[in-house]
């Protein structure tokens, strides 16, 4: 008979190999694609998901940085599993690098006459101030985490080499708990503040800059709202999958699944809030060039049937399932919502890339190769994570004297 | 037969009022009813209240609002008939503002119409057996007993944290919860 700790580790060692099957199974797909007849495809694909999932880890980590600025004392076990997704801050920055390579497959403006706005959309500028952007927020993010683990763990033996590194180094540059908690709030506020400007930058480059003639000033806003609401989501099945995984050492209680839904059930209603906000606004004006990008994303074939799920997926379903207070202690019923949210939200990427790449499509330009690849960051996602959660195993522990 | 003395434990500690709730269910002395200038859960676990129905009502406002904000938005549209900025005269689009706006505000009506009808307030009668502390700082316990417990009550309560105030008024109706 087997005993229960040499189960966990086989069970660890098979989760781990499907997620490197799920990175080789992506990586296949992109060559593949890259090989084929229309290599843009597969930068376009790289492009969608490096925005999604790095949006994912952005917005999962802010969860953190909010309850320790909010003083929240419910959320201890939640905001480790928030920190955890700060281990694809390095995978998210190699990611964004790798599109220099794409780049001609990613930019349609490069062929564009851009009537005076090369000044800002050009290529070196474009991919210096992101790159130096993302190295801020990144690096606001690993300094706060540097902080934070040392109240969480600090005081503990550490566990494994990185452990005994952190351990080393904090006893060389943490001596004052005030000065360190009075710093831990200074970087969180700090990448509250970096992750609004630099959501906004990247939705302005990244996103919005591909229909070169449009624009919105609240895009930006409208991007970091829906990472947020993304984040919560992947913090939700994070921790419903660890909750539902048995040995996992990972248990939640009822009151802190309802509390995180809630937040995720408002966040819905914020997303949908900024679409509506631009929407209404672009619907007053009617001015040509602006409701365009509109009419072709949700009045035209083959975008308007995508339109329509995006927002049942992305909101109606979830705000009116989520109105019921029960549904949100349930692990799996939420692991369900939180996957169509996702769901929704790569379509609606989709959706707002897709027209300005494939402007005379005559059937929405999905194939296999797009869910392989999503797939293989799917699986980086989750190595990250997971390999987070196994070197610091003691980050989701109850805290001595927290409220449960 | 004697007349009942009314009594009141005054917790300034939601547990303490909690035990004393939990600890009067070993004695015959029926609890009339619980002030709280907060909303507790542990003392409606420990009283066993159900979860409270007002949430229905704060719906049904919302659901009522959102329609009726639509619907009067359209209406006086229809009545102006004013076509501007080439916009149609019932466009749904900017309605939904109006229809939000008016969620909002019957949700509220529901609510606060909710709690009324089911709290049966405004109330009138039993005035006397109220402590205002009760609006403040303190949880209040009412119960009654014969006059020849009341010593023992008192001591309980005491026993339990908390303070006690006797109604030396006589009651004519007693609206028992």
């Amino acid at each position: 008979m087997k005993h229960p700790f040499q189960i966990r580790i086989m069970n660890k060692k098979i989760v781990r190999n499907i997620f490197i099957l799920l990175i080789a199974i992506g990586l296949g797909a992109f060559f593949l694609a890259l090989l084929g007849p229309d290599p843009a495809r597969a930068w376009q694909a790289f492009l969608l998901n490096f925005l999604i999932w790095s949006g994912v880890a952005q917005g999962a980590f802010l969860f953190s940085t909010v309850m320790h600025t909010t003083g929240a004392r419910w959320s201890y076990k939640v905001s480790g599993l928030a920190e955890s997704f700060a281990a694809f801050f390095p995978i998210s920055f190699i990611l964004f690098l790798l599109l220099v390579i794409g780049r001609d497959h990613i930019f349609p403006w490069l062929h564009y006459d851009l009537h005076g706005k090369e000044v800002w959309l050009n290529l070196p500028f474009l991919f210096t101030r992101d790159a130096l952007a993302l190295l801020i927020l990144y690096g606001l993010g690993l300094a706060y985490l540097y902080h934070t683990l040392w109240f969480k763990l600090g005081s503990l033996p550490p566990r494994g080499k990185i452990q005994a590194l952190l351990a080393r180094s904090w006893g060389r540059t943490m001596k004052d708990e005030r000065k360190s908690r009075r710093r831990t709030s200074v970087f969180s506020i700090l990448y509250m503040t970096a992750f609004a400007l630099v959501l906004s930058l990247l939705g302005y480059d990244l996103v919005m800059s591909m229909d070169s003639h449009w624009y919105s000033t609240l895009f930006g806003a409208y991007t970091f709202v829906k990472a947020f609401y993304i984040g919560l989501g992947g913090i939700i099945i994070l921790a419903a999958l660890l909750h539902m995984a048995p040995n996992s050492g990972v248990k939640l209680l009822p009151a802190e699944f309802i509390d995180t839904g809630k937040l995720f059930f408002a966040f819905c209603l914020v997303w949908a809030d900024f679409f509506y906000v631009q929407f209404v606004v672009i619907w007053y004006g009617n001015i040509p060039e602006v409701t365009s990008y509109i009419i072709q994303r949700t009045m035209t074939p083959p975008w308007q049937t995508l339109a329509w799920i995006v927002f049942i997926s992305g909101f109606i379903a979830p705000f009116l399932i989520l109105l019921n207070r029960n549904i949100k202690a349930r692990p799996t019923a939420m692991l369900v919502v939180c996957t169509g949210v996702f769901i929704g939200i790569w379509l609606e990427h989709l959706l707002l890339l897709g027209p300005a790449y494939h402007p005379d499509a005559a059937a929405l330009p999905l194939r296999l190769s797009d869910g392989l690849i999503s797939l293989g960051f799917l699986g980086l996602m989750m190595f990250a994570v997971t390999s987070f959660l196994s070197t610091f195993p003691d980050i989701t522990r109850n805290k001595p004297g927290e409220v449960q | 037969m004697p007349a009942e003395k009314y009594m009141l434990g005054l917790f300034i500690n939601e547990d303490q009022a909690v035990e004393a709730v939990q600890g009067l269910r070993e004695f015959s002395w029926p609890l009339h009813k619980v002030h709280s200038p907060i909303p507790s859960h542990k003392l409606s676990d420990a009283l066993g209240l159900k979860k409270s129905p007002v949430g229905l009502f704060t719906l049904g406002g919302g659901i009522i609002g959102f329609f009726t904000g639509f619907l009067l938005a359209i209406y006086t549209a229809l009545q102006w008939n004013l076509i501007v900025s080439g916009k149609p005269i019932v466009a749904l689009i900017p309605f939904f503002i109006v229809g939000f706006e008016f969620t909002i505000l019957f949700a509220v009506f529901g609510n606060v119409i909710g709690m009324l009808v089911l709290s049966r307030l405004p109330r009138f009668n039993n005035l006397e057996l109220y402590d205002p502390r009760c609006s403040g700082e303190h949880i209040g316990i009412l119960t009654s007993c014969l006059p020849e417990h009341q010593n023992q009550l008192a001591e309980f309560f005491t026993q339990k944290g908390g303070e006690v105030r006797v109604f030396e008024t006589p009651v004519s109706d007693t609206d028992h919860e």
